[in-house]
């Protein structure tokens, strides 16, 4: 069985390191715990209804069990048709940072490029100034992109974090490989394609991962540039329905809005939003726990 | 960069390239020829690199011309531009304020404490997850290791004012083991352990996947080499694991430098109070009470300048410091 | 009691035969050319109060929308519909959701790409878009809304309006008008307790039980509390991000230096007639005393200034507080949800208890309101613009329209003569609990972009009749008049900004500790001190100078 790091020949293990075994899985279990535990507090929460809610009196399990805040909003056409929007724009926004990401870091990484530096600055000078709010909505505006998917999905499209971190990977990998193509006459596309990218499966994933959570979560470019319910991602329909339930500005409005909904709104909110990333996740995991190993420089 | 492996194929020298003879004197070429080669031999990865520059040219740099309004007095519904020029006003108005300065150091402590405690944090999670044998379980606590970092902060603030309340689980403990109960949202001295711990805890599981990734890539054949030579597990992870993610955690550690004073804005407004403002109160609360974010983006603009200033600044000095150190550097 | 001065009569009377006429400080007025002749397109000639306005010609006016998630933004809602057939105007919305509305609202403004008509919006939050020329000095042209000047008139609205007013004398946003001052906060009380204790025969009476009627009253009812519960029994809510929002108002109010959410650096000294530093004043610090001695005999629950309302509402709910800050809505969605769990545990309203300032009502009558873009002056159907917002906003016709729709649909009878009933199987509010359809999700009236304000009969409808007895007492007591105003220029208000915030905050930090013990009151003294290190008399100078000024270029 291979594991991260794996280690197919060890020596015999010592008893400090047997020790050190149990103590490891005591710790590991106490973050199992201290992560779970509001957690499963919120699952309870979710299908409670609002005296126990109110009161205090929920823990771990559900008291007074009742679906009327998961049947209301999942009754709504418009949570599903936000749904669908989040999903796609996630998709399309996750396809488009990954390839100029991907591109521009393996560009970053050729350390014997000329003018390397200054494309590296350009990309870290933006980590820490930006435009603001105006200017942005200017520019989107006037590039009639306002109330469209690319408003969404094209602004954000290059985290500088993600990109240096993805430079230093390919700077990590052995130049033998990628010699050698080069050498066979391939050219720089098809060495980026066929023998870096599959080298780097793990940072590609955890790429994909941090950008496609990234879109999942945002709120605030649709909010900003978005002003037709129809298309707005489902964050900023659940962020409306728990200001509605908070803010209780309007006397008497929350009639449309039961009690109920007011107590565990935030916590149904929660599990539908992490309910896909949660289902999906472990997909991706195995690119990075199971150890997809480096290919061996062949001999 | 990888150890030396004790399996290296010698150099072959591709055709073509033979090394330069050490008596050539490589004569002084004029740099448009010296750009004229790069581009004839690495088009291609300038090619690469054009959309995304059309897109940091577009969508990051055309907006930055916005902020002459730090400049400028700009009226809300007025000129984006703003009306006239006014220099350094806001500048000074800033400087000159003694709460400014008082936040700012605020937030100068509070991002730096949070940098040191959790920085190390998913690394040594990362490490330990390493070393535990059963792939089901090394999976299922990686799972739910990161889960919290999918809470919102409103959510996250509500857990943490349970768990530090008056009646509340931390105080429960207290009171099991004698202690007074303490009102810890109300004593400023506890507010910094508070936000870092709370910190820690959203975003340690999270941070551990990049660890893990690199961990992927770490050449096993090292191992190898290692345990041949005789080295146990700790002295493994010392000369081989440890080096291996050197790269991501020298990358890590820069980025996470010159942003470091991007404190939590959400979770500080949410957990504080002015009992606690002498240590909660950082530049971004501060401005925010102050009307700035909504009324005076001149202000705005002209603050958003000077912490991106410090920041440059400090990344800079981070990135240099690596590189005459450990090696290894973002640039 | 305050008595106007013959002065202040003649002038409020003054000024509100000016805004009768029609004229504005320094306004132009049909004096040989129209005006407005080119901005006629589609507006009536003999538009005014009680003529349903209806444009000559179909217009469409752009509207920034406050979309609230209880009754998502419906196209297809009778609302629309019916005000399309009697006004022949179409809006046309912008929909911004409310969780972010006055930041999309900044944002629109800031960009050009705002539509013409913004309601929702809070004095001052108005305030910042005036320099920059972006909205209409609305006073200029309140000629055009016959329904909105006589509605001041009768109302006697006139010192509320003023304190809208900027330093160049005009106001630049259009409010809802309230006929009488509307009371909803106050603090909730477990009855079935109060029930059990030994009340004064003196006392009056609500929901047939008697209720503690001052603040010293309210004191023995805590302490008769405390053996029934073991723990505070009174556990405060609203102190996010100001801290004691409700409680520091109704009780700061009552001694006559309003603290928490009404809270200002400065406040009206009603017998010295001036403004002063509020938190100098005596009865600030009376007030914190008061909160000092509850807290020291533990009948107030120190974390009231910082727990989230979640922790208070729970606290109540499982018995632990008996007593707690509230007003009508969370009585019913949060409080009585909550204590289900108790046997026998009723909750109500009592009335807002009063302090040295006797029983005084004190706030502005003024509602959210409209600001509109300047670019509309030029439009060519201005005035009817102006004449429709009237009909729709300030009219008692449009008003009930917004407010309960139809006669014959949605209800019956009227609402001037008493008789007004919501439709069987419609329901807001509680008042036909049960009724299949929601007036607000399924027709799309009783909007709260345009439902507030309008006359206490008005109000009176949307109460159920337990709501309606609490407002019946409140309704007796005085309200305070207005502070007068006293407006800072622009560049005043940038040289004020940092003082004001950390003014504020000294006083606000400094209050709370003086509340909870952390600080002994002997150290009022040095607290002023402090106070004039940061520039608290240089504050109150420009406010006085501000209110000074204003006072003699505009009375």
């Amino acid at each position: 069985m291979e594991l991260s790091g794996g280690r197919p020949w060890e020596p015999r293990p010592g008893r400090a390191y047997r020790v050190f075994q149990i103590v490891n899985v005591v710790i590991l279990c106490g973050v199992v715990l201290v992560t779970l535990y509001p957690f499963a507090n919120i699952v309870a929460r979710s299908f409670s209804s609002e005296t126990y809610i109110a009161s205090g009196q929920v823990n771990l399990i559900p008291r007074g069990f009742n679906l009327t805040t998961y049947k209301a909003v999942l009754s709504d056409p418009t949570f599903w048709t936000n749904y669908r929007n989040t999903v796609v724009y996630t998709a399309v926004a996750t396809f488009i940072s990954m390839t100029l990401t991907t591109s521009y870091a393996y560009v970053l990484s050729k350390k014997h490029l000329r003018g390397r530096n200054f494309l590296i600055g350009i990309a870290v000078f933006t980590m820490f100034f930006s435009g603001g709010l105006i200017p942005n909505y200017v520019l989107i505006n006037t590039l009639g992109m306002r109330n469209t998917m690319w408003a969404l999905v094209v602004p954000n499209a290059i985290s500088a974090f993600n990109l240096l971190v993805m430079k230093a990977f390919f700077e990590s990998l052995p130049p033998e490989l990628e010699e050698a193509a080069a050498v066979d006459g391939v050219d720089t596309y098809r060495i980026l394609l066929r023998i870096v990218l599959p080298l780097s499966k793990a940072v590609v994933a955890t790429m994909t991962l941090f950008y496609a959570v990234s879109f999942w979560n945002s709120w605030f470019s649709a909010f900003l540039y978005m002003d037709r319910p129809n298309l707005f991602p489902v964050t900023l329909y659940l962020r409306n329905l728990i200001a509605g339930a908070t803010s209780g500005s309007e006397t008497g409005a929350a009639m449309g809005y039961l009690p109920q909904i007011n107590a565990n709104i935030q916590s149904v909110t929660i599990i539908l939003t992490i309910l896909p990333i949660v289902l999906v996740y472990p997909f991706i995991q195995r690119y990075f726990i199971s150890g997809v190993r480096l290919g061996a420089v062949k001999g | 960069m990888s150890a030396p492996t004790t399996l290296v194929r010698p150099p072959v020298a591709p055709e073509g390239q033979l090394p330069a003879p050490p008596e050539a004197v490589v004569p002084r070429r004029p740099p448009g020829r010296a750009w004229r080669r790069a581009l004839r031999r690495d088009w291609q990865l300038y090619s690469l690199a054009v959309l995304p520059l059309l897109f940091f040219l577009i969508f990051r740099y055309l907006p930055m011309v916005g902020n002459v309004i730090a400049f400028r007095q700009y009226e809300p519904g007025g000129s984006i531009f703003g009306e006239q020029w006014v220099g350094l006003q806001y500048v000074q108005l800033f400087l000159h304020d003694p709460t400014f300065w008082h936040v700012f150091s605020n937030t100068l402590i509070l991002g730096a404490a949070t940098l040191v405690f959790t920085f190390p944090l998913p690394i040594i999670l990362a490490l330990l997850l390493n070393e535990v044998r059963a792939s089901a379980f090394k999976r299922f606590v990686q799972s739910v290791s990161y889960l919290p970092h999918f809470l919102s902060i409103v959510v996250v603030a509500a857990i943490v004012m349970q768990f530090v309340a008056v009646d509340g689980s931390l105080n429960q403990i207290l009171k099991a083991i004698g202690v007074q109960p303490i009102p810890f949202l109300q004593e400023p001295q506890w507010f910094r352990p508070i936000y870092v711990a709370s910190e820690a805890w959203q975003n340690v599981g999270w941070g551990t996947i990049l660890y893990l990734a690199a961990l992927t890539t770490i050449d096993p054949s090292l191992y190898e080499a290692a345990a041949i030579d005789g080295a146990n597990r700790w002295q493994q992870t010392w000369h081989v694991t440890l080096p291996g993610l050197l790269p991501t955690m020298i990358t890590l550690l820069i980025l996470n430098i010159g942003t470091f004073m991007n404190v939590g804005f959400e979770k500080i407004l949410l957990l504080y109070n002015p009992l606690t403002y002498s240590t909660a109160d950082v530049i971004t609360t501060y401005l925010y009470r102050l009307g700035v974010v909504s009324n005076d983006f001149s202000y705005a603009a002209a603050i958003g300048l000077f912490e991106g200033l410090i920041g440059l600044l400090l990344v800079g000095s981070a990135n240099l410091i690596a590189r005459r150190t450990v090696g290894t550097s973002l640039w | 009691m305050y008595r106007m001065t013959r002065r202040e009569l003649l002038v409020a009377g003054g000024m509100a035969a000016l805004a009768l006429a029609g004229c504005s400080t320094g306004g132009g007025s049909s004096r040989g050319q129209a005006p407005y002749s080119g901005n006629r397109y589609g507006a009536m000639n003999n538009y005014g109060p009680g003529v349903q306005f209806r444009a000559t010609k179909p217009l469409t006016f752009s509207m920034m929308y406050d979309n609230n998630p209880g009754y998502p933004y419906n196209k297809g809602w009778l609302f629309w519909s019916e005000l399309t057939k009697r006004t022949n105007v179409t809006l046309d919305p912008v929909i911004a959701n409310l969780s972010d509305y006055n930041t999309k609202v900044s944002l629109l403004i800031g960009a050009g790409q705002a539509p013409v008509i913004i309601p929702k919006i809070y004095h001052p939050q108005e305030v910042p878009f005036i320099a920059s020329g972006a909205i209409l000095p609305v006073s200029d042209y309140t000629g055009l809304m016959p329904n909105y000047t006589r509605t001041i008139t009768e109302w006697n609205l006139q010192p509320d309006i003023d304190t809208l007013r900027q330093a160049d004398g005009k106001y630049y946003l259009l409010p809802g008008l309230h006929q009488q001052l509307w009371v909803d906060y106050t603090l909730a009380m477990r009855y079935d307790i109060l029930a059990k204790l030994n009340l004064p025969s003196s006392w009056p009476e609500l929901y047939g039980q008697k209720v503690p009627p001052t603040w010293s009253d309210v004191y023995d009812v805590l302490k008769a509390m405390k053996s029934y519960t073991n723990s505070y029994p009174l556990s405060d809510r609203w102190s996010i991000p100001t801290p004691g929002g409700n409680l520091l108002n109704i009780l700061g109010t009552a001694y006559g230096a309003p603290g928490g959410w009404g809270y200002q650096n400065a406040t009206w000294d009603y017998s010295a007639k001036k403004y002063v530093f509020t938190g100098t004043m005596n009865q600030w610090k009376q007030m914190l005393q008061f909160l000092n001695r509850l807290v020291m005999e533990g009948l107030l629950d120190p974390e009231s200034f910082t727990q989230s309302d979640q922790q208070a509402i729970e606290k109540f709910g499982a018995g632990k507080s008996l007593v707690i800050s509230t007003n009508a809505q969370t009585i019913v969605n949060d409080y009585r949800p909550a204590i289900k769990g108790i046997p026998g545990a009723t909750v109500h309203k009592i009335p807002v208890p009063i302090g040295p300032m006797g029983p005084v009502n004190q706030g502005s009558r003024l509602e959210n309101g409209i600001m509109i873009l300047s670019k509309a002056r030029n439009t060519s159907d201005f005035v009817a613009m102006m004449q429709f917002i009237d009909w729709l906003w300030y009219s008692p016709e449009g008003k009930v329209f917004a407010k309960w729709g139809i006669e014959g649909v949605t209800y019956t009878g009227s609402v001037d003569k008493g008789t007004f009933k919501l439709e069987p199987d419609i329901d807001w509010g509680g008042l036909n609990p049960g009724a299949p359809k929601n007036l607000q999700v399924a027709y799309g009236f009783f909007n709260g972009i345009f439902a507030y304000g309008g006359s206490t009969k008005l109000l009176d409808t949307q109460f159920p009749p337990e709501e309606l007895a609490f407002q019946k007492v409140m309704n007796k007591r005085r309200t305070l008049p207005l502070p007068p105003p006293a407006p800072l220029t622009t560049a005043e208000r940038q040289e004020a900004q940092l003082w004001e915030t950390n003014l504020q905050d000294y006083v606000t930090t400094q209050s709370l500790r003086f509340i909870l013990g952390k600080r002994s009151f002997s150290e009022w003294g040095e607290y002023v001190n402090e106070l004039k290190q940061r520039n608290m008399t240089q504050y109150m100078d420009l406010i006085t100078n501000a209110y000074e000024r204003f006072k003699a270029h505009h009375g």
